[in-house]
């Protein structure tokens, strides 16, 4: 008698919408067809094979830090190193090469540094109870402070030939006609996307940032979900700094600079909500493709730097304001 | 007509999935307590937030002492003298009692506030309601009693013509009650309306006139409260006949499952020894404050204990976290669903299956779709809760199905203890038969259960031993046989004076 949700949808769309946060979603998709088909009447040349090749190399980066936000943010926290480990990775992994290093070798060097970041994180936010924005804003500095310091605060020299191969591995090659930095942005977000919503880890995420009292006593360590997120987010931006190290061939000290927020920015667009417990990794890719979306195309449009700017500013809080008012509505009527 | 100060017609809510309220009418004259009563999601604080102004109305009609009110909000209904004391307490915790009572109606001039003023009139209110709470105190240090009358003070300190009362008296200890009794009668003899909503049947007939009796979003019944009996009140309430209150089974006590030794966790848990065996269910009696819930936190492993040994089946088990006591096959449902219990944003699916993950997946941490939907299914069937879909958030389930979710979350999983702290707080009659039910079935099972209750019928009924504790010790235990109400209170109250005392250094000294 009480149950009297519309039963006559079919099994799929109704399975689909059912996911937590899938309104959003779908709603922000429409935002982004509609997005690419303006920019595309206003100047054709947007659809080029060209332009959309470079459109969805834009696009990864975006993602993949998306998706470390993301984890972080359904925790209810927030990272503020992710642009710092991004110059940290680019500028260890160029600093190392220069020195005639292996490039694997101080890719995977690099990879460990930036995971440590990420344990300290989760480590300061969880083990010590420290607000997340301040911990993160400490790692943030210091962060930075490592990408400087890396090679004695100058940007580094060129990486060289030796670093060809790491050099199409994360940008320049391409696989199926597509190039590779997307491939590993998707093949990132599978992962994590299947970690987040099919296991164990992935509940324990939601539960902490839903209420993580009720966590607690559903016997959750709310230190080890914490310092897995931060890691996963230390990760991502990781992978992007070896994509900046590669596209550019040099380390530069200020790689990365306010990704961060550009990450906060791509997962509340998708439906993430900044105070934990809600949204899905889909929406953040989704968040990704309107943000890079708006600056390729905006530019495209042959709008300047700062009219681009104001216009992202402006539709980030469109975005976010519209998913409140859908929200408090459900939730008066 | 004019009489009634408060009139509402064909009154219909729906929220998305539930028909919350379904043409239904309430009146109240001034100088009349009016009950409304009705279970758990019969749409009774729906109504009330409706009057209030917090939830707009899908249709019907509002006359306030007798005018027609098209345009409702919570700010015209507050200009109307409308105020409610909610079921969960509002409070800026980190405010003192005199700021939340004044909030956003600061005593000063232009933007100056006048601390002073505001500190004197919160007092007088305070002092007119005889409870002992500085205005200075922070509403986060005191216990949630107090905050209780606070939420009441800031109602009184607006001169309410017509009080909307959820369920006051749950948190209250029975002096408190008996003085909240006393201002609703004084506020009664000045011609207010008050509308009081409350599970506790046993209190109407100390202040109620009228009852008005609703059942799933619709009016059931109305009249004096002299023409009802408490059965044809429940009767109205449930729809049935409730033969039993509190069903009660006997099974022949065997090995002790649980014992405790010597436990010691701060101020609230000192020197706890007892025993659970099979075949039997512990109450847990006392007074607001005696250290129960604090009891069960320790043993549970959320408080860090200072001393003191825990067994299970004979064995010594080490908890230092709630994993560490599930592991040992010990489970606590506890007592505030919303802090503790259940992670309301999250889907039923995801609240029931969230401590039993580890039945539930493989090894590689992978969640299997199908046992996950077994598992729920099972549970949303054995504890029959109304919901459409257990993808449905739990935020949008009434409270009485919040709390099975909270049980069925825990008896989802095989264990050997479980805990129940308050486990029919705010729940209604039918649903509280249920929960008795379910600990009947655990007992009957060999699973130890521990139960505990500020209901003192509730523990008589249910329990086969009775633990009463006061002022963080056991004072005293009692069997089935010897328990009365009377030996229990005496027992609760052992250190009655000590507590008052404590009480009062907590309202003030911070």
């Amino acid at each position: 008698m009480e149950q009297s949700i519309e039963k006559n949808k079919t099994g799929i769309i109704r399975r689909i919408t059912a996911i937590n946060g899938m309104g959003q979603v779908l709603t922000v998709t429409v935002g982004l067809i509609v997005l690419c088909l303006v920019f595309g009447i206003i100047n054709p040349t947007f659809f080029s094979s060209r332009n959309l090749g470079n459109l969805l190399r834009q696009i990864a980066p975006f993602i993949l830090i998306g998706i470390g936000q993301s984890y972080v943010l359904i925790t209810g926290n927030i990272d503020l190193s992710i642009g710092s480990v991004i110059g940290m990775s680019t500028m260890l992994s160029a600093t190392m090469m220069t020195k005639g290093v292996n490039p694997w070798l101080a890719a995977l060097i690099t990879l460990a540094a930036c995971l440590v970041m990420g344990i300290l994180n989760g480590w300061l936010v969880a083990g010590f109870s420290m607000p997340p924005f301040i911990a993160t804003l400490g790692t943030m500095t210091i962060g930075r402070g490592i990408a400087q310091i890396a090679n004695g605060n100058y940007n580094t020299n060129s990486i060289g030939a030796a670093a060809e191969g790491f050099r199409n591995f994360f940008y320049y090659g391409k696989v199926a006609g597509i190039y590779t930095t997307f491939w590993i942005a998707v093949i990132i977000f599978l992962i994590f996307n299947f970690y987040l919503s099919k296991t164990k880890t992935g509940r324990h995420i939601y539960a902490v940032g839903s209420n993580i009292n009720a966590a607690k006593l559903s016997g959750v360590s709310v230190t080890a979900v914490t310092i897995k997120v931060y890691v996963i987010s230390a990760f991502c931006a990781a992978i992007v700094g070896f994509t900046q190290c590669a596209s550019a061939g040099m380390g530069a000290m200020d790689a990365g600079n306010s990704y961060e927020m550009y990450a906060v920015a791509a997962s509340v667009i998708g439906g993430v909500s900044t105070l934990g417990g809600q949204g899905i990794l889909f929406g953040t890719v989704i968040g990704a493709a309107i943000w890079a979306v708006l600056q390729n195309g905006l530019q495209f449009a042959g709008a300047p730097v700062a009219i681009r700017n104001i216009a992202i500013g402006i539709i980030v809080i469109i975005s976010v304001l519209l998913d409140i008012i859908v929200r408090g509505r459900k939730r008066s009527n | 007509m004019e009489d009634y100060i408060v009139r509402m017609e064909h009154i219909s809510k729906s929220f998305p999935g539930v028909k919350a309220l379904d043409d239904v009418p309430l009146d109240l004259k001034s100088g009349e307590v009016l009950a409304l009563l009705g279970e758990n999601g019969a749409g009774k604080s729906t109504l009330m937030k409706i009057l209030a102004g917090i939830y707009t109305r899908d249709a019907g009609d509002i006359f306030i002492f007798g005018e027609k009110k098209d345009t409702w909000n919570a700010k015209i209904a507050k200009e109307n003298g409308i105020a409610i004391i909610h079921q969960e307490l509002n409070m800026c915790q980190h405010l003192t009692v005199a700021e939340n009572m004044f909030l956003g109606r600061e005593p000063g001039k232009a933007f100056l506030l006048n601390r002073g003023d505001m500190n004197k009139e919160a007092a007088k209110v305070l002092d007119n309601l005889h409870v002992d709470i500085s205005p200075k105190a922070l509403v986060g240090s005191l216990p949630v009693s107090k905050q209780q009358m606070v939420e009441i003070a800031k109602a009184l300190s607006v001169n309410a013509k017509i009080l909307i009362m959820d369920e006051p008296t749950s948190a209250l200890s029975s002096k408190e009650i008996d003085d909240l009794f006393v201002i609703i009668r004084q506020l009664r003899a000045e011609g207010c309306g008050i509308i009081y909503i409350s599970h506790r049947l046993e209190e109407l007939s100390h202040i109620v006139d009228r009852v008005s009796i609703m059942r799933d979003g619709r009016f059931i019944s109305s009249g004096s409260f002299s023409d009802y009996t408490m059965d044809s009140i429940i009767s109205d309430m449930v729809g049935r006949e409730i033969k039993e209150k509190f069903p009660h089974v006997d099974c022949k006590a065997g090995k002790t499952i649980l014992e405790v030794r010597h436990l010691n966790a701060g101020r609230m848990v000192r020197d706890i020894s007892f025993s659970v065996r099979e075949g039997e269910i512990v109450g847990i009696a006392g007074l607001m404050g005696a250290g129960r819930t604090e009891t069960t936190r320790a043993i549970f492993g959320i408080d860090q204990k200072e001393s003191g040994e825990i067994f299970v089946d004979g064995r010594e088990v080490r908890i230092r976290k709630p994993s560490d006591a599930i592991k040992n096959g010990i489970v606590l449902a506890p007592e505030d669903r919303k802090k503790d219990g259940l992670c309301t944003k999250l889907p039923v699916q995801h609240n029931i299956s969230l401590p039993n993950l580890d039945l539930i997946s493989d090894k590689a941490g992978k969640v299997i779709r199908r046992k996950e939907n077994t598992m729920t299914e099972k549970a949303i069937d054995d504890f029959s809760i109304k919901v459409s879909d257990p993808g449905v958030a739990v935020q949008n389930l009434s409270g009485g199905n919040q709390q099975k979710v909270v049980v069925a979350k825990w008896l989802s999983r095989k264990s050997r203890i479980v805990i129940f702290d308050e486990p029919t707080r705010g729940i209604d009659v039918a649903a509280k038969v249920e929960i008795y039910n379910i600990m009947n079935q655990l007992k009957k099972d060999g699973i130890g259960v521990l139960f505990v209750s500020s209901e003192m019928p509730e523990v008589l009924g249910v329990s086969d031993r009775i633990l009463v504790m006061c002022d963080g010790r056991i004072t005293g235990e009692l069997s089935r046989e010897e328990a009365t109400q009377e030996k229990v209170l005496t027992l609760a109250t052992q250190f009655e004076k000590k507590i008052e005392t404590k009480g009062e250094e907590n309202g003030t000294e911070h």
